[in-house]
């Protein structure tokens, strides 16, 4: 099921325009997805034959899960449909996410267990329009799947779905090594490093984006070919300046490790409101930050300077280089659900390269989210004009022990902030930073409020 | 935000059948298609009586007889259930490559809505989204439906605005499938408002939330007509 858009989790298909067995062309719309008042057509990416359908029209499924098996030759179309029920239960109960577009499944060339590398295309990093995905599934001939005992207990643990995966072992067995690979394959899912879901972690991510061709690892971005010398576009010579413009400012460092259960629980229940992990944190850090306003200060040759309002400014990574803080005025203020939607809003548009200057040049206090990439701590550094920046790190479990010798396993991020300390120093960011854990971890909740 | 992307706006001074405001959607979308760099449309007008019904919508909404309709019947590639068109009410049919504008079709409907909510917010009323019910309501009554129907994300259809048409043919169908749920217009919210004072308000709207800068077709647009 492709994700027509970061809020859609789930889509109904509307109507399959081919049958079983019928020829595909590449381009060529095969079905009618509905999400929400809108139809879209999704196309195949390559030539074949549909071998199997396996959601009927008026069925609704979660995003990413496989709807439909294509395969390359029409000999390969009873093989597809032999493996075929095993397929529906390969994303049981993945997590929707913003992950790129699954449209129809390739089946392996042969559902027998040799498992040979399907000849299907990669999940491209940032398919623009959804995109076939290979999902070959590993079956022995009689359908069954085949891991070894540790893979199956590391899939239970890290949450991935067996039958998404390709077996590295012999005749196509799941290893525990494929298993830890999808696992810490989230990286290849967001295509802006856009923080929506730091409190997704690698595990969770992987599984999410029903992407389960482990083998295929995709490449990181890169902008030149070897042996070139690429000239900086315009953004990326802008981010160049203000980076080296920080080496003048005397940084420090102060980090947090924060418990994410109760953040991730209310996440969770007001994401079909639309709600984002990135609405979310940059609310808790506004909030916070109107009791610290020092945090929200910044250094001018005049003196400490103390804005009007607190801006908080997000980074997103540009598909094209360089990258760009869209705003979101006066988070302290504004409700989450309008956060929610600015913020949707200002990332399509950053994207489009529509952003007008004030929308990503006012920000008081800079929020930098590599959560979803699984990174468990970085620093980042000062944005001019502001004084301070907060590195946001992904959730993860973590085994914890109490004060009164319990021990118990929760999910935790670590967060870290670069401070100015012209401005701010290490008793007003541990402050802050306490404040802002006691929030996250007590009172999540309060941030719709 | 500063209109700068070029789009082709029509807007034909009468009611234009159904059947040939969809043939010319279908024109501008594929033209889009094939020039993926060209420009986006607006159509702007508004129909004689009748009937739209989205490819995944339930007869079970219509209170007549699909075989013997009222008015014509059109099932229709859009999301959504049934809707009704009638002179008085202003029909934006956006052809858009929403891949410019975020590439998220959730996005999309609300940056339609946003559009309404604006004209509604120029002509002194507060109209209000609701969740799960894509439209735009005026104190618990929809005010415009929406429905939109995409191609390799060159997007049809689009938003329907009740200004001062006749409400009783919307008695014949339960309208966008929700029963419970009144519909209304402008002018009884505003007496003696006209499509022809929305009109521009909406065209606006439009141009602003999708930074579009309008222009008339050249000629050579103009064969899909």
């Amino acid at each position: 099921m492709p994700a027509l858009s970061s809020t859609m989790t789930e889509g109904k298909i509307v109507e399959w325009l081919k049958k079983p067995g019928d020829r595909v062309e590449r381009g060529e719309s095969v079905l009618v997805v509905e999400s929400d008042k809108a139809d879209m057509d999704v196309e195949a990416f390559q030539e074949g034959f549909l071998a199997s359908v396996l959601l009927p029209s008026g069925g609704t499924a979660p995003v990413g899960e496989t709807i439909g098996l294509i395969v390359e030759t029409e000999a390969e179309i009873a093989a597809a449909q032999a493996s075929a029920p095993a397929a529906p239960a390969a994303a049981p109960a993945a997590e929707p996410a913003p992950a790129p577009a699954v449209a129809t499944a390739s089946a392996a060339p042969a559902a027998a267990s040799v498992a040979p590398p399907a000849p299907a295309p990669v999940a491209a990093p940032a398919p623009p329009v959804p995109a076939p995905v290979a999902t070959p599934m590993p079956v022995a001939a009689d359908g069954r799947l085949v891991a070894t005992p540790r893979a199956r207990k590391l899939a239970g643990q890290l949450g991935v779905a067996l039958e998404s995966l390709r077996g590295s072992g012999p005749r196509g067995r799941i290893q525990a090594d494929d298993v830890e690979r999808a696992a810490g394959q989230a990286a290849s899912v967001p295509r802006v490093a856009e923080g929506s879901a730091p409190a997704v972690s690698a595990a969770a991510g992987a599984v999410a984006s029903g992407n389960g061709s482990a083998a295929a690892a995709p490449a990181g971005q890169c902008f030149g070919n070897p042996g070139d010398t690429v000239a900086f576009n315009t953004l990326q010579a802008a981010v160049n300046r203000n980076m080296v413009a920080s080496l003048a400012v005397p940084c420090f460092h102060v980090g947090y490790t924060i418990t994410t259960d109760r953040l991730d629980a209310f996440a969770k229940s007001v994401k079909s409101k639309g709600v984002t992990m990135t609405a979310l944190l940059a609310k808790a850090v506004g909030v916070v930050l109107a009791r610290h306003p020092q945090v929200n200060a910044s250094f001018s040759e005049a003196g400490m300077v103390y804005p009007p309002t607190i801006n908080v400014a997000v980074a997103v990574a540009m598909d094209d280089g360089g990258l760009i803080t869209p705003v979101l005025p006066t988070a302290d203020r504004t409700d989450l659900y309008s956060l929610s939607r600015t913020w949707a809003d200002l990332v399509a548009r950053s994207r489009s390269k529509q952003l007008k200057p004030e929308e990503y040049s006012t920000g008081t206090f800079t929020l930098s989210n590599l959560g979803m990439f699984g990174v468990d701590r970085f620093d980042a550094i000062l944005p001019p004009g502001t004084g301070a920046i907060l590195a946001v790190a992904a959730s993860r479990p973590a085994v914890v022990a109490g004060k009164d010798g319990s021990i118990a396993v929760k999910r935790q991020m670590q967060v870290n902030l670069t401070a100015d300390h012209r401005v701010i120093y290490g008793t007003h960011a541990a402050a802050f930073l306490k404040d802002l854990a006691q929030l996250i971890e007590t009172a999540p909740e309060s941030l719709a409020l | 935000m500063i209109p700068c992307l070029d789009a082709i706006l029509v807007e034909p001074p009468q009611p234009v059948a159904f059947a040939t405001a969809w043939a010319w959607q279908r024109g501008l979308q594929a033209r889009l298609l094939s020039d993926p760099d060209g420009p986006e449309a607006l159509l702007l007008l508004q129909h004689p009586p009748c009937y739209t019904l989205g490819r995944g919508g339930s007869e079970r909404f219509l209170r007549f007889d699909p075989a013997d309709p009222p008015a014509p019947l059109f099932r229709i590639d859009r999301g959504g259930e049934v809707t009704h068109h009638l002179p008085g009410q202003l029909v934006a049919y956006p052809v858009l490559a929403l891949q410019r504008h975020g590439g998220d079709l959730h996005l999309y409907l609300r940056e339609l809505e946003g559009a309404v909510l604006d004209v509604l917010q120029a002509v002194g009323l507060k109209g209000e989204r609701k969740a799960g019910l894509t439209g735009v309501w005026l104190e618990g009554r929809k005010v415009a439906a929406i429905g939109v129907g995409a191609r390799r994300w060159i997007s049809q259809h689009g938003l329907a605005l009740n200004v001062n048409c006749p409400l009783e043919g919307f008695g014949a169908i339960v309208p966008c499938g929700l029963s419970g749920h009144g519909v209304t217009r402008l002018s009884d919210w505003c007496p003696g408002l006209t499509t022809a004072q929305v009109q521009p308000l909406l065209r606006q709207a439009l141009a602003r939330r999708f930074g579009l800068r309008f222009r008339p077709p050249n000629p050579s647009e103009v064969t899909w007509q």
